[in-house]
């Protein structure tokens, strides 16, 4: 009964921790009294509209005209790289208050969604390998075609595909989908005239074959019925900059005149160029996801262990909680688990909870739950004699448990503890899906501006490789110092 | 005086009924033995005594008190009952000095020094003064089951449990497991020892049980039991292990 009671007051604490951490990690993101901010999701990898700079600040279409308005209208916006799905997603669940992200205005998405007045009028066209024969859509006949999820050129490939008998390949982010045309995996891509455009100024070697089809109006979108003094500043600063020039200022800056002007893009393509140039932006996804790692695995240490140990407690109450929640995290594919804190909880229960936060618990539950499964397993994998001697001599459970049976499953389980670390350290870069901006999401970032996909993914790959050499070397030491 | 007074006892583990009503009472200072084929519930029996099983029903009376009953303080009268397992179950996180002086020291308050007084002495006595620091891993079976009589014998117990001490042993080391049981019975322990040894029976005990299907068949004094067996089945177990 005792023992119950610890191991319940254990939970409760480790609760609390997680809720005082909450606070802590939310306070930050309160809004202050003068001039309200606004929290808006995007892309960040969706030029010309939206991409990060060299010195990783977010720039674009979108952005600039996005600042441009906040200052005419005296409001403050906190940028949230979400990716365009993540947007939609917080935006529905009130995570945050609206999304700018090269987004066209379609009736569907007005069941969910009101709409700016448009600011920007866009096609989508067919591009395709400098030295490929097709010319045409007639000529996609039986072959595959690349699209990025949720995009207009999404659509329009589906609506089309029927007609002219092709497959569609689909894509999280546009480097990935210009990356599968230039390899040939696929033959063509569908996209945005002035993203298109925009790329292959940067150098993207594909080439534009098509005319400028299904003609769609961009908007920027909060949630259906909600902020509508969000959408009023919007309108109103978007004809003021119109009106005063600015508009178009900002629109040529990054179609018409020289799109590179002021970057030193040109002369960063060696990998070490390449890594000196986004020194500070990596080493804060390095710091991210080191920490992300470190604080999810003191949490689902102290989950495993709670929901480990009242596995195997004489109680088949406490077992069979144990059992149950060991089967659904573990079942749960992490990036299920991770939306459905991050926006799916938010949708229900009203609250905000900052994607740090949700992301350790994601880790915790999912990775927890591994951790119980190898305690609970660990523990009756002692000989069951053990516990009989132990208690044939008159030693309560919980004494028997502590000195006999613990200290021969822990010896038992350190291995598989270092192994769930390292896997741990990896997952942090399912995150990425929840816009924490750890080294994955980072590695996404840096790509979409500077297309080096091999040299980033290498250096990005070293540093996954350098964390878990230094965890390998903590674990190492902490065995050493504790002489199990 | 009666130490253990067993009444009416029956075990089922689902279907399979084990002890189909047993009675049975053990004296102060008495040795008594249990025989029987393999599987006809002896063990079962033995842990019932100190309720490693629990009782499907009847009564088990340790020192005038039902430890069948769900309310008894379980672990005071297992301080009092030593056991010794067939496989020893010698805890494989300690030394030897520290098998023998956990549970002294967890459950009684002895100090560290005199723990490990009573370990070196009750080592001695089991003759193996020289293994106090050993690892457990180190031992032969025949010491590792010394070493367990003299863990159990640190609590100072009034009842020994034995479940065949030495089935898991080479032939060459029962003998001195066997003097050790030998020197206790002398000294006045009472003992209930599940046994194949039936050689250990005629010579110590003093009074034989055999066990089969799950009831005492026929109780009596080794000589009535291994020279005059009235039992069908017991003369029939009898021959096949005494002429094995
Ligand atoms: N924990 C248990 N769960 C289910 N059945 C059990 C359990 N323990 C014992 N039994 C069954 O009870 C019966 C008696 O077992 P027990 O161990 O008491 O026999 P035994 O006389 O000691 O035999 P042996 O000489 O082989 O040790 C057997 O049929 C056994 O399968
Ligand atoms: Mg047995």
């Amino acid at each position: 009964m005792k023992r119950r009671n610890l191991t319940i007051s254990a939970f409760i604490t480790a609760i609390c921790t997680l809720m005082i951490a909450l606070g802590v990690f939310m306070a930050p993101s309160k809004a202050n009294a003068d001039t309200k901010t606004y929290q808006i999701g995007t892309d960040v990898t969706f030029p010309p509209f939206e991409f990060a700079n060299n010195d990783n600040k977010y720039v674009g279409i979108d952005m600039d005209l996005l600042r441009a308005i906040a200052k005419n209208q005296d409001f403050k916006v906190n940028i949230k790289p979400l990716g365009f799905n993540g947007s939609v997603q917080a935006t529905q669940s009130g995570q945050i208050d609206g999304m700018i992200s090269g987004m066209n205005i379609t009736p569907e998405r007005k069941g969910t969604f009101d709409f700016s007045k448009p600011y920007y009028s866009s096609g989508v066209v067919m591009a395709v390998a400098p030295n490929s024969k097709i010319k045409s859509l007639n000529n996609l006949k039986g072959k595959t075609v690349a699209v990025k999820t949720g995009t207009a050129g999404a659509d329009y490939a589906n609506s089309i595909q029927k007609k002219y008998g092709f497959k569609v390949s689909t894509f999280d982010d546009s480097n990935n989908m210009y990356q599968d045309v230039m390899t040939g995996n696929s033959v063509a891509c569908f996209e945005d005239n002035p993203v298109m455009m925009y790329a292959i100024k940067q150098g993207t070697k594909l080439k534009i074959v098509t005319k400028p089809a299904n003609n769609g109006y961009y908007g920027f979108a909060v949630k259906k019925g909600q902020n509508k003094e969000l959408l009023h500043k919007f309108n109103v600063g978007l004809d003021n900059l119109k009106k005063n020039g600015e508009y178009q200022k900002i629109v040529d800056k990054y179609l018409k005149a020289n799109p590179n002007a002021g970057s030193s893009y040109a002369d960063n393509h060696s990998f070490f160029g390449i890594l000196k140039q986004n020194k500070s932006f990596l080493w804060n996804g390095f710091v991210q996801t080191l920490w992300l790692t470190i604080v999810s695995i003191f949490f689902a240490t102290i989950f495993g262990m709670i929901f480990g140990l009242m596995g195997v407690l004489p109680s088949k109450f406490l077992q069979g909680v144990s059992t149950t929640v060991i089967y659904i995290f573990r079942g749960l594919p992490l990036m299920v688990l991770a939306l459905f804190i991050y926006t799916g909880i938010p949708s229900l229960t009203g609250t905000k909870i900052p994607a740090f936060i949700a992301g350790v618990a994601t880790l915790m539950f999912n990775e927890g739950a591994y951790i119980a499964a190898f305690v609970k397993g660990g523990i009756q994998s002692v000989d069951k004699g053990q516990m009989e001697a132990a208690r044939s001599l008159g030693l309560p459970f919980g004494k028997s448990m502590r000195k006999i049976i613990l200290p021969q499953g822990i010896k038992i389980i350190i291995p598989s503890f270092v192994n769930q670390f390292i896997i741990t350290l990896k997952d942090t870069s399912i995150l990425s899906v929840i816009g924490i901006l750890e080294l994955t999401q980072t590695g996404k970032i840096i790509i979409a501006r500077n297309l080096e996909g091999f040299k980033v993914w290498t250096a990005i790959a070293i540093m996954y490789l350098l964390i878990i050499t230094l965890l390998t070397w903590l674990s190492n030491w902490g065995k050493r110092r504790t002489k199990i | 005086m009666s130490k253990i007074k067993v009444s009416n006892l029956y075990k089922q583990y689902g279907d399979n009924h084990v002890l189909k009503g047993v009675d049975l009472e053990i004296q102060d200072n008495e040795v008594v033995v249990i025989i029987g084929p393999s599987g006809s519930g002896k063990s079962t029996l033995l842990r019932t005594l100190n309720r490693l099983e629990e009782p499907t029903s009847g009564s088990v009376v340790v020192h005038g008190e039902d430890i069948a009953k769900k309310d008894v303080n379980i672990d005071k009268v297992r301080e009092q009952i030593g056991m010794v397992f067939q496989h020893f179950n010698l805890f494989n996180n300690l030394s030897v000095s520290d098998n023998i002086m956990l549970a002294p020291m967890e459950l009684k308050n002895v100090s560290k020094e005199d723990a490990s007084k009573l370990a070196k002495k009750l080592l001695k006595i089991v003759g193996l003064e020289n293994k106090f620091d050993a690892p457990i891993q180190s031992l032969s079976g025949g010491q590792k089951q010394r070493v367990a009589i003299a863990r159990a014998l640190a609590m100072h117990p009034d009842i020994m449990l034995f479940d065949e001490p030495t089935s898991a042993l080479d032939p060459e080391m029962v003998g001195d497991v066997l003097s050790v049981m030998k020197q206790l019975a002398k000294d006045g322990m009472t003992m209930v020892v599940v046994t194949h040894e039936m050689g250990f029976a005629k010579e110590v005990a003093d009074r034989v049980l055999f066990v089969d299907k799950g009831k005492v068949l026929e109780e009596g004094t080794p000589d009535e039991i291994f020279n005059h067996p009235k039992d069908l089945r017991l003369q029939e177990f009898l021959s096949k292990v005494l002429d094995a």
